[in-house]
């Protein structure tokens, strides 16, 4: 029954969000162009570092770009979906917005989370996977159901830690009153790991982008599964960080609503 | 000079954070040196130098507000305040980049000489005397040349009202072609080729190179070519100022 009443108020905010998009329609496809191209870039930037080195660690040329069709699909399923309802969040404790969110018979982070669907995002997942693919042939992966199925299932599992991430960063609005430097924290960590597979980390830094900040592990686990270079112990502490993280987030939103002062917050 | 002193933590943070830059090529590089000793004409601590000095460069380079500040003036139809000020709005612009340049360029200064120590660097800086002064007179052109591009790309809003997904898919192209990714002499030939003949070859890349001692045959070709397109970018704002400002409404798109 409230599975229900859920699924139709997504659907009401998908038609609601489309009627918007409609509106701008130059900026409907703006997120894909500014995030196909960043991506691209990293393609041609890695290609010329191959053209000099066969391997980096244990990685060749194939299994980077399966690296950078991995990150750059986890970033477009959260442009899709998620992205521009809980990037707002700190936009609207700061107004006094969330107000209207609070007073709803329903979820405020399910709304914020859905309100903001992006379809213009939509070639960007199409891009990601035709880069997977592309990696998938360039590194002669042997694509079995059973490799295709861990690949799909640690994507999944590093979307939801993905999606955490973002709501944990902006949470943090709901306590202090400037969000710069969370946003910042958060575009230096993306924009490291989005270039720098987790093989590449060691000692401290390691520990700071597996365990604290885990953007380190969102591209390289699903990779790692699909090469057949994950172990058990490895994947133990991929589900180990994604569980820590639910429940840190979940504290962290729960108890920052109750911190939450409307306007004067 | 005044703003950007309100805002101190700005200021820490913003050194703080080139670390990321500093630290990708650490980790990266540190793993393709292992197995080897150069890569293209770089040792693992001329490369790290590179990203010390190209690192530093576009930190400096804060003009990427400039196009953002005039595309959101002219849609919201507050840019009439620089039409009416007894100054040109270009020289405006010039002028407000050199004092947060001013500002920051002590501090990144200090944050680049902190990370050559705390990565333990060896770091390598040109001998000459002459490269040195072609570089810092390079990266100076470098800076300039990035305000009018700037200001040009914002005057272009007159035109075409929304330029915010344009300006987001250049800056990601800058990062590439200027060299603040990774050294360009790393692709192929006909590339490089390609790339010298754009003013970006000349921005960071080229100053990062001769100051690391690298390049030094192409130092006064470089500040020539570089001349060229600045004045070449000189004409084209003049151009666009004169054909679209008449376009301006002041009421906001």
């Amino acid at each position: 029954m409230k599975s229900t009443k859920y699924i139709r108020v997504l659907r009401e905010l998908f038609s609601l969000r489309m009627h918007g998009l409609m509106v701008f329609r130059l900026d409907f496809f703006a997120p894909f162009l500014v995030d196909g191209s960043l991506f691209v870039i990293q393609l041609l930037a890695f290609g010329a570092v191959y053209s000099h080195v066969d391997r980096i660690g244990s990685w060749g040329k194939g299994e980077m770009i399966l690296y950078i069709g991995t990150f750059s699909l986890l970033n477009a399923l959260s442009m899709t979906i998620c992205f521009f309802g809980v990037n707002s969040i700190p936009y609207k404790v700061r107004s006094g917005e969330l107000d209207l969110y609070l007073s709803k018979p329903i979820s405020p982070l399910f709304r914020l989370t859905f309100e903001n669907i992006s379809p213009g995002s939509l070639p960007l997942v199409i891009m990601s996977v035709c880069i997977i693919g592309y990696g998938a042939a360039t590194a002669r992966t042997a694509l079995t159901p059973k490799t295709l199925g861990a690949y799909v299932f640690w994507v999944a599992v590093m979307g939801i830690l993905y999606y955490e991430m973002e709501v944990l960063m902006r949470s943090v609005s709901l306590y202090i009153v400037s969000m710069a430097r969370m946003e910042q924290l958060e575009e230096a960590c993306i924009n490291l790991c989005m270039k720098l597979p987790g093989i590449a980390f060691h000692g401290i830094y390691k520990v700071i982008f597996y365990c604290i900040l885990p953007y380190g592990i969102m591209a390289t686990l699903p990779v790692q599964s699909m090469i057949g270079e994950m172990n058990w112990r490895t994947a133990a502490c991929g589900m180990g960080v994604v569980i820590l993280f639910s429940g840190i987030t979940a504290t962290v939103w729960r108890r920052g609503l109750r911190h939450y002062n409307s306007a004067s917050s | 000079m005044k703003t950007q002193l309100v805002w101190r933590a700005d200021v820490a943070f913003n050194m703080i954070f080139t670390v990321t830059k500093i630290l990708f090529a650490c980790l990266l590089w540190g793993m393709v040196f292992q197995n080897r000793e150069t890569v293209g004409q770089f040792t693992f601590h001329g490369m790290l130098s590179y990203y010390i000095v190209s690192s530093f460069l576009s930190q400096l380079d804060m003009s990427e507000g400039i196009s953002r500040e005039i595309h959101d003036k002219i849609r919201n139809g507050t840019f009439s305040k620089y039409m009416v000020i007894p100054v040109g709005i270009e020289k405006y612009f010039m002028a407000m980049e050199l004092g947060v340049l001013s500002f920051y360029v002590f501090f990144d200064f200090a944050a680049a000489v902190v990370w050559v120590f705390v990565f333990r660097i060896r770091f390598v800086f040109a001998a000459h005397p002459g490269t040195v002064l072609c570089a810092a007179a390079m990266a100076v052109l470098g800076l300039v040349f990035m305000v009018q591009l700037n200001y040009f790309l914002g005057l272009l809003t007159l035109k075409y009202q929304g330029m915010n997904t344009f300006l987001m898919i250049k800056n990601n192209l800058a990062a590439l072609v200027t060299g603040s990714i990774l050294p360009l002499a790393l692709f192929p030939e006909t590339v490089v080729r390609l790339l010298r003949l754009l003013p970006f070859y000349y921005v960071t890349y080229l100053p990062a190179m001769l100051f690391t001692g690298k390049c030094g045959d192409e130092a006064v070709g470089g500040l020539l070519v570089l001349g060229g397109w600045m004045l070449f970018m000189q004409f084209l704002i003049g151009a666009v100022w004169k054909k679209y400002r008449v376009k301006y409404e002041g009421v906001g798109i």
